[in-house]
């Protein structure tokens, strides 16, 4: 089904602002420096650019309002004359033909100029012809500033026209000026029609909607029209005629028999016999308004007849109503009769047509041949007797009463409003239980064990429990009292141990307990040792002592050969052979002395020289070493030069074209 | 009569809900604003109980049940089972059946007398559901779809079924149900008959997208307010065929 949106069409520029605009953006959007110095080549590519842009901007705006506008051709037949009412056909067709035109024109102008542009010889010539294409086309637009000054009303008038759906069902409502069709309208639905006391209060077609029979209905206020000639009605008039004319809808002719409205029934009469033709294949009912003002007594013999003739002369397919919107007297009838009618029409017209086949299985009622006469609902007895109370209200009382009835309904509070008042959604939940329907009521709060695999802890408490533990209890001190009887004898197939055997068994776990001991001390008096070679360990005075005694060395000898060691432990002896000697020369010569100090220096931590010491500390250095470091790598900490020569830093000045690199 | 609602912005109620003529089943949602639909129309009457099934709250997917039982998924738990069976009367049967298609809301539908279910449910559940809900079961399918759960719903008093179903299906379907049917859509158009609608022998429930013409049909066809199911030939049809061609 197409839609018919007008409400979207882009506003159509003035020709000034049309030309201002592509002019701006041509000067924003190419480049806008060039030289006399240039190529040639360069110079024409500069102004053919200019001169191409210029001709898209200008084409493009012109396709978007063609575009945008409705073609009389696509249109719904409805719209289609109402447009040609409006705004005139041709005025219409001939303003964008004429834009059309004009769109090829500058595509031609600019085609010839980038032609022109390709021989010209100097920079001069090429802004010359530039300017020149520029201009034409600027000219050519502002020619056509008139038709561009009419779409813009145009736009303007389809932007604030009622969006009309020719295809729904639609009730149509026509008559002279001023006899109370707007009032109608006002009724039954929400469109607010201004309604004034005099001729031409409406003056454009008007749109409602309401409800019936759980459809959507489209109401359409018509303008008055007068009872002439077709050629002699306006524009006005000519709406009304238009929507009469091409809407399938439900005609509502509204008839003034009072002639309040100023014209008389006869006149009136004349306009249904003249707009008669349009009524064809349409559901018609003439509505006699007014009936307020009390014309059904005063009317005449022969003002009767008339209005008798306006069914008559449609051959019998319209029929009468009578209204009066002042009183709300048979608007509702109307709007009813009327849609039913349609209705009626409309199915009437689908079903001759292939598309209600798709849906067929959607109209049948399937119902059971044979029904089994025991399966009645069920349904519960209050129900039952809620239903029985309201259809006694409804009979009995009228209205209002009813309406008191369903306040004491809902002043029921529902879980919604305890939760409301709880603090609302997400803070309130509801407290289950309460609606437990169990033999007490309390018990619904009782604390519940968690069920796993259909059973909870209660199914494996036993009940026997405590009588069964009695009961093993007196076996366990008949057991004892079995065993204190039978001391010395085997108990239960074993034999008691003996007191040796309990004094051996004490003595292997002693000595088992003292081997671990030892071997726990060694492991932690080793767990820390140095790296240094056992031999390298200095020995212990009293064994050094001892060891030299045992050499044959008195001990006042011995000893003093252990201070000695001790003072300068770890001291290379070249002459550690002739001790005695070295005693003597020790004591007769004061160089000695100094020497053994100086050397006093020496380490005393295990190294028998400096030397030493130093590797193993190298060692050690070497050791602890980790990371890069230890393999001498580069580390980020190291300065190092990347690039020796940065290309930016050491090119020169900059020529024409050659940034590239850049 | 016939109420619109909304479970959370979804209009697929029949997921989140559960209703038969003796008890209604209610997801547990953000707020109560669900539950006190069904709260305001039903609690007079019958109780209407907040329930989870396995965790989930898409229990009118996952359970079915009628005026005399409810059979639940193997997948509920204990508390769930307990919760729902200490919330409905004794007379209602609650069993567990362990049944491979645990939508069981999708694979039966049921009222009070005969229950529709997937051909290829197990016998044996077939069984149960004979025994629990007291039904007689037949084994059919709905416009060609198997789930006959999730494409019709109907009472005691009429059904509803999938749109595309055809005359000849409908007449078969209403003489093994005995009871009136029509095929019909729900929320605007939706072909999911049963997730869309709950209804009992006096109320229905329909997602908040139903059109005016949908709820006049439930309300025919399950006869609510005094509206009868011939309406649909005689009254309904105008506005019918000119919606739907």
């Amino acid at each position: 089904m197409v839609l018919y949106n007008f409400k979207k069409l882009t506003v159509v520029p003035s020709g000034p602002a049309l030309v201002d605009n592509v002019l701006s953006k041509t000067q924003r959007k190419t480049p806008t420096v060039t030289h006399k110095g240039y190529s040639i080549g360069r110079i024409r590519d500069f102004y053919m650019r200019k001169v191409k842009f210029s001709q898209q901007m200008f084409h493009d705006k012109l396709t978007q309002i063609l575009t945008d506008f409705p073609n009389f051709d696509d249109l719904h037949p409805f719209y289609a004359d109402l447009l040609n009412v409006l705004y005139s056909r041709d005025h219409y067709k001939l303003a964008l033909g004429q834009l059309a035109t004009a769109r090829s024109l500058i595509d031609g102008i600019a085609k010839d100029y980038v032609r022109l542009l390709k021989y010209a010889d100097s920079l001069y010539r090429c802004k010359c012809l530039k300017r020149a294409a520029l201009g034409r086309m600027c000219t050519l637009i502002s020619r056509h500033k008139k038709n561009l000054a009419f779409l813009e009303q145009v736009r303007q008038h389809l932007a604030r026209l009622p969006s009309i759906d020719p295809a729904t069902r639609t009730l149509l409502i026509a008559g002279f000026p001023n006899v109370g069709k707007s009032s109608f309208i006002n009724k039954i639905t929400r469109a607010d029609v201004e309604v004034q006391p005099y001729a031409f209060t409406t003056k454009s077609l008007f749109v409602g909607h309401c409800d019936y029979n759980y459809l959507r209905w489209q109401v359409i206020d018509t303008p008055g029209i007068l009872d002439h000639e077709l050629e002699a009605r306006n524009i006005i008039e000519l709406q009304s005629i238009t929507a009469l004319a091409h809407l399938r809808a439900c005609v509502l002719f509204f008839v003034d028999p009072s002639e309040q409205c100023g014209y008389s029934l006869e006149k009136q009469h004349s306009l249904f016999k003249s707009i008669m033709p349009l009524f064809a294949n349409k559901p018609v009912i003439v509505v006699t308004t007014k009936t307020d003002l009390g014309w059904e007594e005063q009317l005449d013999e022969s003002a009767r007849a008339m209005l008798e003739s306006f069914v008559s002369d449609s051959g019998g397919r319209a029929e009468m109503m009578k209204i009066s919107a002042h009183e709300e007297v048979g608007v509702t009838e109307v709007k009813n009769r009327a849609c039913d009618r349609l209705l009626a029409a409309r199915v009437e017209a689908k079903v001759r047509g292939k598309k209600v086949q798709n849906v067929l299985n959607r109209l049948h009622l399937a119902t059971p041949k044979v029904q089994n006469a025991s399966r009645t609902p069920n349904i519960p007895a209050s129900v039952l007797a809620k239903r029985k109370a309201a259809a006694q209200i409804a009979e009995s009382d009228d209205e209002d009463e009813m309406m008191t009835g369903d306040n004491d309904d809902t002043a029921k509070q529902l879980e919604k409003d305890l939760q409301e008042e709880n603090g609302g959604a997400g803070v309130y939940s509801m407290d289950w239980r309460k609606l437990y329907q169990l033999q007490k009521k309390d018990w619904a709060y009782d604390v519940m064990p968690e069920i796993v695999d259909g059973k909870n802890i209660a199914d494996f408490v036993d009940p026997d429990i405590e009588s069964k533990l009695h009961r093993l209890e007196l076996e366990e001190d008949a057991r004892e009292a079995v065993r204190d009887v039978q001391n010395d004898a085997e108990v239960g197939g074993y034999r008691l141990v003996t007191e040796e055997e309990m004094k051996k068994v004490k003595q292997i776990k002693g000595k088992k307990v003292m081997i671990m001991a030892e071997s726990s001390r060694e492991k932690s008096a080793h767990k820390h040792r140095s790296a240094i070679q056992r031999n390298k360990i200095p020995m212990r005075r009293s064994r050094l002592q001892g060891h030299l005694e045992g050499l044959g060395l008195r001990t006042e000898e011995a000893s003093e050969l252990v201070d000695r060691a001790a003072s300068r432990t770890g001291k290379k002896r070249s002459r550690s052979e002739s001790v005695g000697h070295s005693v003597a020369r020790s004591e007769s010569r004061g160089r000695s002395k100094s020497r053994s100090r100086s050397v006093s220096l020496a380490p005393s931590d295990g190294f028998s020289n400096v030397k030493q010491k130093a590797k193993a500390q190298e060692m050690e250095r070497k050791r602890i070493k980790t990371g890069v470091a230890k393999y001498s790598k580069k580390g980020i900490a190291d300065r190092s030069i990347h690039t020796k020569m940065p290309k930016h830093l050491f090119s020169g000045k900059r020529g024409i074209g050659k940034t590239d690199w850049r | 009569m016939a109420v619109r609602c909304q479970f959370e912005n979804s209009n697929d109620i029949g997921v989140f809900s559960t209703l038969t003529n003796s008890y209604c089943l209610v997801a547990v949602g953000g707020s109560e604003n669900f539950y006190s639909v069904f709260e305001a129309e039903l609690a007079d009457h019958i109780p209407v109980v907040h329930a989870s099934i396995a965790g989930t709250r898409i229990i009118g997917r996952m359970c079915i049940g009628n005026n005399k039982g409810l059979l639940l998924p193997n997948t509920t738990t204990d508390q769930e089972m307990l919760h729902i069976k200490n919330s409905l009367p004794d007379k209602v049967v609650v069993q567990r059946c362990e049944e491979r298609l645990s939508a069981l809301g999708n694979c039966i539908a049921t009222n009070d007398y005969v229950s529709l279910v997937n051909t290829d449910l197990d016998s044996e559940t077939e069984e149960i559901i004979a025994d629990v809900l007291g039904t007689e079961v037949f084994g059919h399918s709905i416009a060609g779809e198997v789930l006959v759960g999730s494409f019709c719903s109907f009472t005691n008093q009429g059904g509803l079924v999938h749109p595309m179903t055809s005359i000849e299906d409908q007449d078969e379907l209403s003489s093994l149900l005995q009871v009136p049917l029509v095929a019909g859509t729900i929320n605007r158009g939706s072909q999911v008959v049963g997730a869309g609608l709950v209804a009992n022998d006096w109320a229905a429930f329909c997602g908040l997208d139903t059109t005016s013409t949908e709820l006049q049909v439930v309300e025919s066809i399950f006869k609510l307010r005094q509206a009868q199911p011939t309406h649909l030939v005689s009254k309904i049809r105008g506005s019918l065929i000119d919606n739907l061609s």
